[in-house]
């Protein structure tokens, strides 16, 4: 059950990974009395304390989301993961109908209409942005065909 | 006198050229489908377009002013589902959904529809003769600031956003604090140390502004459309007599518009308090107002006022919150603090310094903001339908095609495929954010200013070589440091206050 202590926990994780990183922090030939150290342990002692004030007061819980919604959501992070890593390597076209077809599954599309569009998108979007906006978007393994 | 009509003929010239005007169009006709789409709003828009613009190799002020024309944009199509369907587009639209709702069921939807394009004009009209004429007076005025000022404005800024997101305040104090050692990433410009890189190269320069907001706005809200039941929303607009309200009705809206653009466009003004702020406290106040005199008023159950109020008052206030980002340098919206962010993409600085420096990037945008506004109520009277229908775009074309342009943004900044991998790690650390509802405003605001905030600190601390006095020597400082308290306590106080009262 997630509520404001595993926030308040979580905060207090992140300020003593501030703090630990940035312990060393100090500038080879100081000529200012502030170095380079200062404010972010400045930073991690005001999330400490929003850490222990959630911590104590507890409170607000999350409503928990469903099985499905859960596995849903896994999927969802390691597709667009593994987008992000194809995308050079494959390139945007391929990378992109592969993408679009798996979230359009996962949001209700059939597997006729997902495929469809993964194969429209990837080609419109990468004619569309790098032929006629000039932004340019990898080729990939197609290089040679583009 | 003659100083403002230059600058407007300087900036019409400007927004006039057939280029910028293009861009208007666009960003105005993207800006109100993005408004329309529960979920998306004007800093998703803002955020997705930003890289795509600075990838496109378009000057700075074009891409302003199409980022512009997509904020005011969203704050027009937010109000079309409140009306249709009592969904609220996006935020600051809430509170149009309480009479355009019920205008809708009688039949007068086209009705209500017009009288807030109207309405939202008028109040963008309001908020642009508002900045033309305070601009660069508050400008002026902030060349007086000295480094320990601007850090207690910045402060100030953190101070509002957070008070006024009102009921948990230690998460938005949390929020900022995020978003400002997030901004500590990468070379500290003073000394030269490199700061929680871990050796990674790609981290050196820090994380790229448009990483982090394309995750915490695009990416996690994909994650959060996933929790609920996936059905396209089919919508039925109930047939209505008459297209266009008439003079009779214009008129029995028209002080109640004017007075709440005049107020959205002052607390737009404020760092920090945004469109919802205005809709909501000019909503409260016109049904305080006409119901004392009006007998026949029927706030929440079919006022037109009920919808010309709210909409004025967030228009007017989305121009307002331009005034703080482009005279002091601190941004008065989420939405904002995102554009401040791609101007710092052009290595621009908005302060005060930038009236004098780039005339041509400042009245451009505020000449462009009043014609993306004539756009818009030219555009939204006729079109109306066809924004609405956008609703039937089913959730697995959309989702993707966000996905799709959010990727070839953050790709386009460095061609860097660690980049990607960021965004979805800062998409799921978004999407526990908003579980916990830590809002990400601040957040955002905090990774815009971390770094002027952290250089301003230790520049006033260098001149007196460490001395914490200079904080609250001048007048100015004592002020802010009075304005930052009051800001804090007075909502409190009030809380109170109206707890006891009611016991």
């Amino acid at each position: 059950m997630l509520n404001d202590r595993w926030l308040g926990v979580c905060a207090i994780g992140f300020a003593a990974f501030l703090f630990w990183f940035g312990r060393g922090l100090e500038a080879p030939f100081a000529y200012e009395p502030v170095g380079p150290r200062a404010f972010p342990m400045l930073l991690a002692a005001i999330i400490c304390l929003c850490g222990l004030i959630l911590l104590i007061k507890g409170g607000s819980p999350v409503a928990p989301n469903t099985p499905s919604a859960k596995f849903r959501i896994l999927l969802m992070v390691a597709i667009i993961a593994a987008y992000g890593m194809l995308f050079q390597l494959l390139g945007f076209m391929i990378a992109t109908a592969l993408m679009t077809a798996c979230v359009a599954r996962l949001f209700g599309g059939t597997w006729l209409k997902s495929s469809i569009a993964g194969v429209v998108m990837g080609i419109s979007f990468f004619y569309l942005f790098d032929r006629l906006l000039d932004v340019v978007l990898p080729s990939g393994i197609l290089r040679a065909w583009l | 006198m003659s100083g403002v009509l230059d600058h407007l003929v300087l900036g019409f010239g400007v927004a006039a050229s057939p280029v910028n005007l293009l861009l208007a169009l666009v960003g105005a006709f993207f800006g109100t489908i993005v408004g329309v789409l529960p979920g998306l709003g004007p800093i998703n828009g803002v955020a997705m377009l930003i890289p795509i613009a600075f990838a496109m190799n378009l000057p700075p002020e074009s891409a302003l002013i199409l980022l512009a024309a997509v904020y005011v944009g969203a704050e027009y199509g937010g109000r079309i589902t409140s009306i249709l369907l009592n969904v609220p587009g996006e935020a600051a639209s809430v509170m149009t959904t309480l009479d355009g709702y019920p205008l809708a069921r009688q039949g007068l939807a086209s009705v209500a529809l017009s009288i807030s394009a109207w309405s939202s004009f008028v109040g963008s009209f309001i908020g642009v003769v508002g900045i033309v004429f305070f601009a660069p007076i508050l400008a002026k005025w902030a060349l007086a600031f000295g480094p320990a000022e601007y850090f207690l404005l910045m402060v100030f800024a953190f101070c509002a956003l957070t008070s006024l997101l009102g009921e948990r305040p230690v998460k938005g104090v949390l929020a900022a604090m995020i978003g400002l050692s997030i901004a500590t990433v990468g070379i500290d410009s003073n000394s030269g140390v490199y700061r929680y890189t871990f050796d990674i190269p790609n981290l050196a320069d820090g994380m790229a502004f448009v990483v982090v907001v394309i995750g915490l706005f695009a990416v996690s809200e994909m994650l959060q459309m996933l929790e609920n039941v996936l059905s396209g929303t089919s919508i039925d607009v109930p047939k209505s007599k008459r297209k266009l309200f008439n003079l009779k009705e214009l008129a029995f809206t028209w002080w109640c518009t004017v007075r709440s653009g005049v107020m959205g466009f002052f607390i737009g003004v404020l760092p920090g308090a945004g469109a919802s702020v205005a809709s909501a406290v000019t909503y409260a106040n016109e049904k305080r107002h006409y119901e004392s005199k009006d007998p026949d008023a029927k706030f929440g159950r079919g006022d037109l006022r009920g919808v010309a109020a709210p909409e004025a008052a967030n228009n007017a206030s989305a121009v307002g919150s331009f005034i703080p980002m482009l005279t002091l340098g601190v941004p008065g919206s989420g939405t904002t603090a995102v554009m401040m962010g791609a101007l710092s993409l052009y290595n621009i600085t908005p302060g005060p310094a930038l009236f004098e420096s780039s005339p041509a990037l400042v009245w451009g945008l505020i000449a462009s903001l009043f014609i993306a506004n004539l756009m818009l109520l030219l555009m939204n009277i006729p079109l109306v339908n066809i924004f609405a229908s956008m609703l039937r775009v089913p959730p697995w074309l959309l989702v993707p095609g966000i996905l799709v342009i959010s990727y070839i943004g953050v790709y386009a900044l460095h061609s860097a495929t660690f980049d990607l991998g960021l965004v979805v790690a800062i998409g799921v650390v978004g999407y526990f954010l908003r579980k916990f509802g830590v809002p990400l405003p601040p957040l955002v605001l905090g990774v815009v200013l971390g770094d002027m905030m952290e250089q301003n600190l230790r520049r006033a601390l260098s001149m007196t070589n460490g001395e914490l006095s200079i904080l609250w020597e001048s007048n100015i400082s004592k002020g802010l440091i009075f304005a930052c308290l009051a800001i804090i306590l007075v909502p409190i106080a009030y809380r109170k206050f109206k707890k006891l009262r009611a016991n």
